[in-house]
């Protein structure tokens, strides 16, 4: 029961923590612009060389495009292929791309045994959920492990990496490793990622685990579970929340090109935040003081 | 003295003396063999004496005189940690706090930003200036001497834990005035930013220091502020032009203009109503008095309905306060939006000055409500359409030497304006002329300028800006061209449509000699006008000594 239960929590910590994060970021002052180029926003021509609505001569007058395609087409390869890092930095893209891909399979999985929960392996259906489940899952373990091994030995070995990484950040890549290693381990004792469906089963009140495990649970079982829901809880306070933070520094800072032409949401945004009140901490350089009033005329 | 390629961010803490020293990244030829290219200069014992030279030897802030006495140092600390606190709070730092946070909370220190960094490169990678170093730094600060609101926690944070997260540093003066310096050696290109997985800004870090030493300290270099914006706020303009000597410059102008061309262009000076308020950066009425004229000639030529200002503010297009302090942007950006208002203009071309498109267009985009301002634009598009509906009779033969075009970054990495300015060299030129560097458009490098480095040359600094910051771009413009080219006879052409990256070129030009290969620099507008085929005289001064 307490592990049922522990797994709920750790599910709920995510994606609660997660969106309350997000919150936070939504809830922060428009900040001035940021714009950095290519923005694939623009038009199909543009977004490739990095072009603006500014090449335009009159260009407020002209009609803004939205390119919306480019922009999903941009994310999805930033968020599933990790497209910058390919491109600038091939050498860590592949140890990176090992483990975040092995996230993408365990997030995968975790789906797939939900589904599994309820189709058994009989019908058709159910017999390809049944085999992408094992091939996720063995992804998952395989890749998370590979990637986070490479990544603690290239900051281990590197003294580029080394000089700039925290305690906590080898520990944030040897926690992730822990719970890929125990989930490997687990996995030689059931091929089939039974345990995963008796997890499921289980959350979702259809057969208790004492009832899938009438001898008792093996010991790394228990620890694996207990891993993989503490690694959930820590996730969303941890910069390893960066699919969060990723969402915000595309669309909301170097994306965000959007003018401030007269009756737009921009301008009603600014009108609003021009009504706080005055900040109580204010800079103390002389210049930031009361002007003598000559001064200030002068200025006006 | 720590070698550079072992310096740790903790390092920056060190008690006394200077940090590192910077080697150069080689050059390739003219200047791959030994003797060719100049050295750094030192800072003299008594530059080192009063300001702070214990980075790596160079001095940029030179309003800052190291403290001496234990209370002077404590007191530099104390301050420094408000001005921090000040950056972290939501209500102060409104403009800027949701995209710093992100960069402050996400590095995941791939360094897939490093390479990308000119000055990490033209420094044969010194950990020092590692894009993410000095924020490193700063976030081992706030680590340790702040809690998870932004608030100070008097004395820090104790324990473990502290180590644990990385707030692994002593805050001393030695850091605070290093992290200063270390704001001016970047030149806030946001070259960085452009390849980061997660698209984070290593700038704002660099940005956000030079902040807190003006907004909070009081101290900025004296190019940036007293006899920068401070200067422009006061007289109108940050060279110090005033009004009368403005409309002096302009009859000077048009007058000479006259003499060498044979036609008289009258520059309009605030006609009210008119369709277009075109604002220079005013120092090209003093150093490169060419390029308004150039503007002048097309301007009239094509019929368009334009003035230049001469208000207070409406002459000037600088805007220094991006660079360092967020109310000097503020004041100068409404100020010059105000001028255009008063004269009724339908709109404001912004001339050659990368910088101040930046400012006027995308930076003060959200200072006030659209409803307020004048509509602001690049005067790239607006010429390129004016040659393209063939207001001008234009022979590209005329332009028969090698042009290397340079990309502002504030013109393209920032606002997204690359065709128009390749569209316009391909009317008036001949392509087998036009170079492009290897790193274009949207992927420049900076010219060394950028960031207020053009203008600021107190003490050693103009050596590390010619020598470091503007490394790569000569690198790129050899390449470009290749040794042949550059060792022929004619004369080189580099095409710099902006005034600081202008200031910057011709300290290249300078400091490295490069006028024995008879290579020359100037704006877009001068090929325009010497591809004109209703004059008989060449534009460019250097083709008329030929
Ligand atoms: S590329 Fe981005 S995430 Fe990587 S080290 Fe640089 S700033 Fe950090
Ligand atoms: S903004 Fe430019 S100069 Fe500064 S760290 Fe980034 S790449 Fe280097």
């Amino acid at each position: 029961m307490f592990l049922t239960i522990f797994c709920w929590v750790a599910l709920i910590c995510f994606f609660g923590a997660s969106f309350y994060k997000a919150y936070k970021f939504a809830k922060m002052p428009m900040h001035g612009r940021q714009d950095l180029y290519p923005i694939p926003l623009e038009t199909n021509e543009r977004m490739h060389y990095g072009g603006s609505y500014y090449e335009d001569d009159k260009w407020y007058e002209k009609p803004r495009h939205h390119n919306l395609k480019g922009e999903i087409i941009d994310m999805l390869a930033e968020m599933l292929f990790i497209k910058k890092l390919f491109i600038h930095q091939n050498s860590l893209w592949w140890i990176s791309y090992a483990l975040h891909l092995g996230i993408y399979a365990a997030l995968g999985w975790t789906v797939l045994l939900f589904i599994g929960a309820f189709v058994g392996p009989a019908s058709v259906f159910g017999s390809i959920i049944y085999l992408l489940t094992i091939v996720a899952g063995i992804m998952a373990g395989v890749l998370m492990t590979v990637g986070a091994i490479g990544l603690i030995l290239k900051r281990l070995i590197k003294p580029e990496f080394k000089n700039y990484t925290t305690p906590q950040e080898y520990f944030n890549l040897f926690f992730l490793l822990c719970v890929s290693a125990s989930g490997l381990l687990v996995w030689l004792g059931d091929k089939s990622f039974e345990y995963g469906r008796n997890i499921t089963r289980a959350m979702l009140g259809i057969k208790s685990f004492a009832e899938s495990y009438p001898e008792g649970m093996p010991i790394i079982l228990i620890v694996h579970i207990l891993l993989l829901g503490a690694v959930m809880i820590y996730i969303p306070f941890t910069k390893m929340s960066h699919y969060v933070g990723k969402y915000f520094t595309f669309h909301k800072v170097i994306w965000d090109n959007e003018p401030n032409l007269p009756g737009s949401k921009i301008e009603s945004e600014i009108i609003k935040q021009s009504k706080d009140p005055k900040p109580s901490n204010q800079w103390s350089a002389p210049h930031y003081q009361p002007q003598p009033a000559s001064e200030e005329a002068v200025q006006k | 003295m720590i070698n550079g390629k072992d310096l740790k961010p903790r390092d920056i803490s060190t008690i006394g003396g200077q940090l590192t020293k910077i080697e150069l990244m080689p050059l390739p030829a003219p200047f791959d063999k030994p003797g060719m290219a100049p050295e750094l200069k030192e800072a003299k014992p008594e530059w080192a004496e009063k300001y702070c030279a214990e980075l790596d030897g160079i001095i940029a802030i030179d309003t800052f005189e190291t403290p001496k006495t234990k209370e002077e140092q404590d007191a530099l600390v104390q301050k420094f940690l408000r001005g921090v606190e000040k950056m972290l709070s939501e209500e102060t730092n409104k403009g800027i706090i949701q995209a710093l946070n992100l960069s402050m909370e996400y590095c995941a220190k791939c360094n897939t930003c490093s390479e990308a960094c000119h000055i990490f490169q033209a420094t044969n990678h010194n950990e020092l200036y590692r894009p993410t170093y000095r924020a490193e730094v700063l976030r081992m600060i706030v680590k340790k001497y702040f809690d998870k609101n932004g608030k100070l926690i008097p004395g820090g944070k104790k324990g473990v834990m502290v180590k644990f997260i990385g707030g692994d540093i002593d805050l001393n003066w030695e850091t605070v005035a290093r992290l200063g310096e270390l704001s001016y050696r970047c030149n806030l290109c946001r070259r960085c930013a452009q390849v980061c997985p997660l698209a984070l800004d290593n700038s704002y870090f660099a940005k956000e220091v030079r902040k807190i030493f003006s907004q909070e300290m009081g101290l900025a270099p004296k190019p940036l502020h007293d006899k920068g914006s401070q200067l422009q706020l006061k007289t109108g303009s940050s060279t110090g032009v005033t009004k009368a000597a403005f409309l002096d410059t302009i009859e000077f102008l048009d007058d000479d203009c006259e003499d060498l061309m044979g036609t008289r262009y009258v520059t309009p000076i605030d006609k009210e109503g008119a369709d277009i308020l075109l604002i220079h950066n005013a120092g090209e009425f003093m150093a490169w008095p060419e390029n308004p004229t150039a503007f002048n000639i097309l301007f009239n030529e094509a019929g368009l309905d334009w003035t230049l200002s001469s208000d207070l503010m409406g002459y000037d297009n600088v805007n220094y306060g991006i660079w360092y302090d967020d109310l000097q942007a503020k004041k100068v950006a409404i100020a010059q939006n105000e001028a255009a208002k008063k004269l009724g203009v339908k709109r404001i071309v912004i001339a050659e000055c990368g910088h101040a498109h930046k400012a006027a267009a995308v930076v003060a985009d959200r200072f006030y409500p659209g409803s307020d301002r004048v509509p602001v634009q690049s005067f790239l598009p607006l010429l390129r359409d004016l040659i393209m509906a063939g207001k001008f009779d234009l022979d590209p033969s005329r332009n028969d030497f090698p042009v290397v075009l340079h990309d502002p970054c504030n013109v393209v990495r920032q606002m997204g304006i690359v065709k128009p300015q390749r569209d316009i060299l391909k009317a008036v030129m001949k392509d087998s002329k036009y170079y492009e560097m290897k790193d274009h458009g949207v992927n420049n490098y900076c010219c060394g300028g950028g960031s207020g480095f053009a203008i600021m040359s107190a003490m050693n600094f103009a050596s590390y800006r010619d020598n470091v910051a503007s490394r790569m771009k000569l690198k790129q413009i050899l390449e470009a061209w290749g040794e042949d080219v550059v060792l022929s006879e004619g004369p080189k052409y580099i095409c710099a449509p902006c005034s600081n990256c202008k200031g910057a070129m011709r300290e290249i030009i300078h400091n490295y000699g490069l006028s024995r290969y008879n290579i020359h620099y100037g704006g877009l507008v001068e090929l325009v006008v010497n591809a004109m085929t209703k004059f008989d005289t060449p534009y460019m001064e250097f083709l008329r000594d030929e």
